[in-house]
């Protein structure tokens, strides 16, 4: 009979006590297999929203994206770039803070945002874009978010006032009249954010009529262009200003806005291996402890130390290992379940999520969870391995 | 004020009787200015508008869970030093402008200052210091870890439910004698109830030493990683209380869940006979 075939007819043999240990070891490799997939999870899914916008170039004025400063001479700029022969299309973008006005409601602090083109990065839900007719035919024609419509009942052909509420400038602005004409979602709003959007011109009147630059350029590469020649000729048309591409973005985000759960993430999927090694190395143990005299009767009968300790071994990836495959429906269910928890948090983008698949994680679980079976099952084996035959037998009769 | 457009420091000649100046101890590292040096702060890093301060003090900038990760590279000054440094000259409303007024309300659950604010002052907004439930990042953390914790708890119930059922086998002969003997169902599954209940406890106890032994570890590994005074990790008396109570009524069930089958047998069956 093989190691296997011995380790099989044990687990068997004890049924209640190995369902109970695959329970175990499943619920435990879910969580770990769930804090593999935080791990990376926002990462991933920021950087899959950043692609899904179409643009792989951003350029700004200051360093990082969260704070913004207009960059002067935007336009022109924006004109430069088109001129780039790697460059297929530009976009400059002015988000501000303002305060929105309708009839009979109170007032209610929004991001208004510019556009430079009327058809990207967001998703008509309702109404008409930017560039249909409708809109062309308005002085100030917005699109606004689903939770904005719904704080205001507001509908394609509704009025609402704007005031621009630029931070450092210390006059107020006046009111702009503005009509809905659309209802839209966009890629990096968040779950409950006021939002509207507007075209460039709209948002220069808001602010004053004066010359309002973009602080954010984006800029969609040609296909097949080489990596980082579109970047470098940005940056020589405009040194002063920063230009980064979209990895640099994912780069920083990953530096400073995903710590917290990059950390926890590490925390608890060490906690669970050291449980999971202890799961299974106890209930391996005592297992043990209880059949040492099956143990010597085996080795009496010639069955050498290799085997009964690969058949030991086995014992261990049969637990582990239908537990760790157990652990993967279970964590994936888990993980819809954690995902929408963590989704409540303010300032999470509404496409953007906290547990994300990758066949890299599945491959550290398997990994994890093959090298957890592996040590739970090396004291077991050093126990058996010193077993006095003779002694163990002459207890078991006299017992 | 709350902030400046660009903040550039660099220690300077001693002018005459420059005012005050805090500076955080980040900034104070990075600078490299100690107690008494004289810096420049301007708007931005060619020096414009800049004027001399003193440093009279570093301070610890006070923790901020949702800033943990940022570098605190701050300076606090006077509200006059610091319009005379930011406002803008072309603009005399700008000496006027602050970005945020901090106001104690008489009654704190005043439900119509903020919208009357509001009405009265177009182009304000008036919004409660205190976080709301929905906004509050920190009970969503709470509703994840509290979730975690209940996946952990399942796992851990379904090990001690193993080793009670490995104890009860072990002890099947001894059962077997006992009920022989006349001790009834009843307490023998009392008496596994309460070692299931002692292990339970026992083990909780030892987690909960573990996690207040290895709380400063994990503080001081985590302040120094991100170089803050935040406290990441701390065992309260309501934690230690609540993971007791929540073990040992699982451990009582685990023992009775695996001694049943074995206590509801026949005296003989439990003899293989």
């Amino acid at each position: 009979m093989t190691s296997f075939a011995l380790a099989w007819r044990t687990a068997r043999r004890y049924r209640a006590r190995t369902l109970l240990a695959i329970t175990g070891v499943a619920v435990i490799g879910a969580l770990l297999f769930d804090m593999l997939l935080l791990s990376r999870g926002l990462l991933l899914s920021f950087a899959d929203l950043l692609h899904s916008s179409g643009f792989d170039i951003r350029v700004v004025s200051t360093e990082g994206l969260a704070a913004r400063l207009p960059i002067s001479g935007s336009v022109r700029l924006a004109e430069d770039i088109r001129q780039l022969p790697d460059v297929e299309h530009v976009l400059m973008i002015r988000i501000e803070p303002a305060t929105v006005r309708a009839a009979g409601q109170s007032p209610r602090g929004i991001s208004l945002i510019g556009s430079s083109d009327a058809e990207q990065s967001w998703r008509i839900v309702q109404g008409s874009a930017l560039g249909s007719p409708a809109a062309v035919a308005e002085a100030c024609p917005v699109l606004v978010t689903r939770p904005l419509a719904a704080a205001f009942s507001l509908r394609p052909g509704s009025a609402l006032s704007i005031n621009v509420r630029p931070p450092g400038v210390a006059s107020a602005l006046p009111a702009v009249d503005c009509r809905v004409v659309g209802v839209a979602e966009f890629a990096f709003a968040q779950i409950d954010e006021l939002t509207a959007v507007t075209t460039l011109e709209a948002f220069q009147r808001a602010m004053g009529g004066g010359a309002a630059d973009a602080d954010l350029v984006l800029v969609t590469s040609k296909p097949g262009a080489p990596p980082g020649r579109a970047i470098a000729a940005i940056a020589r048309l405009r040194p002063d200003l920063r230009v980064y591409s979209n990895e640099d973005v994912v780069a920083q985000f990953n530096r400073n806005g995903f710590a917290y759960f990059r950390q926890i993430s590490l925390v608890l999927s060490s906690l669970t291996m050291v449980f999971a090694f202890l799961l299974v190395a106890t209930l391996l143990t005592v297992s043990i402890n209880q059949r040492l005299g099956e143990i010597a009767a085996l080795r009496a009968l010639g069955i050498g130390r290799p085997r009964i300790a690969a058949m030991l071994l086995w014992e261990s990836v049969l637990l582990v290992g239908a537990g760790g495959l157990l652990a993967l429906p279970i964590g994936e269910a888990l993980a819809l379940v954690l995902d929408r928890i963590l989704r409540q948090m303010p300032g999470i983008p509404e496409r953007m999520h906290f547990f994300v698949f990758e066949p890299r994680a599945l491959a550290i679980h398997l990994t994890l969870l093959a090298v957890t079976a592996a040590t739970a099952a090396a004291y077991p084996v050093w126990l058996t391995a010193r077993l006095p035959i003779a002694e163990t037998l002459r207890r078991e009769v006299l017992g | 004020m709350a902030a400046l457009a660009a903040l550039a420091m660099a220690p300077a000649a001693l002018a005459a009787d420059p005012p005050s100046i805090l500076v955080s101890r980040q900034l104070a590292a990075r600078a490299r200015v100690a107690v008494g040096d004289v810096v420049t702060l301007a708007v931005d890093a060619g020096g414009a508008r800049g004027r001399q301060f003193r440093v009279t003090g570093i301070y610890e900038p006070t923790p901020d869970p949702m800033r943990f990760t940022a570098d605190r590279l701050e300076a606090r000054l006077h509200l006059p030093d610091a319009i005379d440094i930011a406002a803008d000259p072309a603009d005399p409303a700008s000496r006027e402008a602050v970005s945020a007024l901090n106001v104690k309300l008489a009654d704190a659950r005043d439900a119509r200052f903020a919208p009357d604010l509001m009405a009265r002052a177009p182009g304000v907004v008036a919004r409660p210091t205190a976080r709301s439930a929905t906004d509050d990042p920190f009970v969503v953390l709470d509703r994840f870890h509290v979730a975690i914790s209940i996946v952990t708890m399942v796992a851990g119930t379904a090990f001690l439910l193993a080793l009670m059922v490995i104890r009860a086998e072990e002890r099947r002969e001894t059962v077997g004698v006992l009920r022989l003997v006349g001790i009834s169902r009843r307490t023998l599954l009392a008496s596994v109830a309460i070692e299931g209940l002692v292990v339970a406890a026992l083990g909780a106890a030892f987690g909960i030493l573990l996690a207040y032994g290895s709380e400063g570890v994990v503080n001081r590994v985590f302040q120094a990683r991100y170089d803050t005074a935040l406290v990441f990790v701390r065992v309260t008396p309501s934690i230690a209380v609540r993971a007791i109570v929540v073990a040992a009524p699982l451990g009582v069930l685990a023992g009775i869940g695996a001694s049943w089958t074995l206590l509801r047998r026949d005296v003989l069956a439990i003899f293989h006979r």
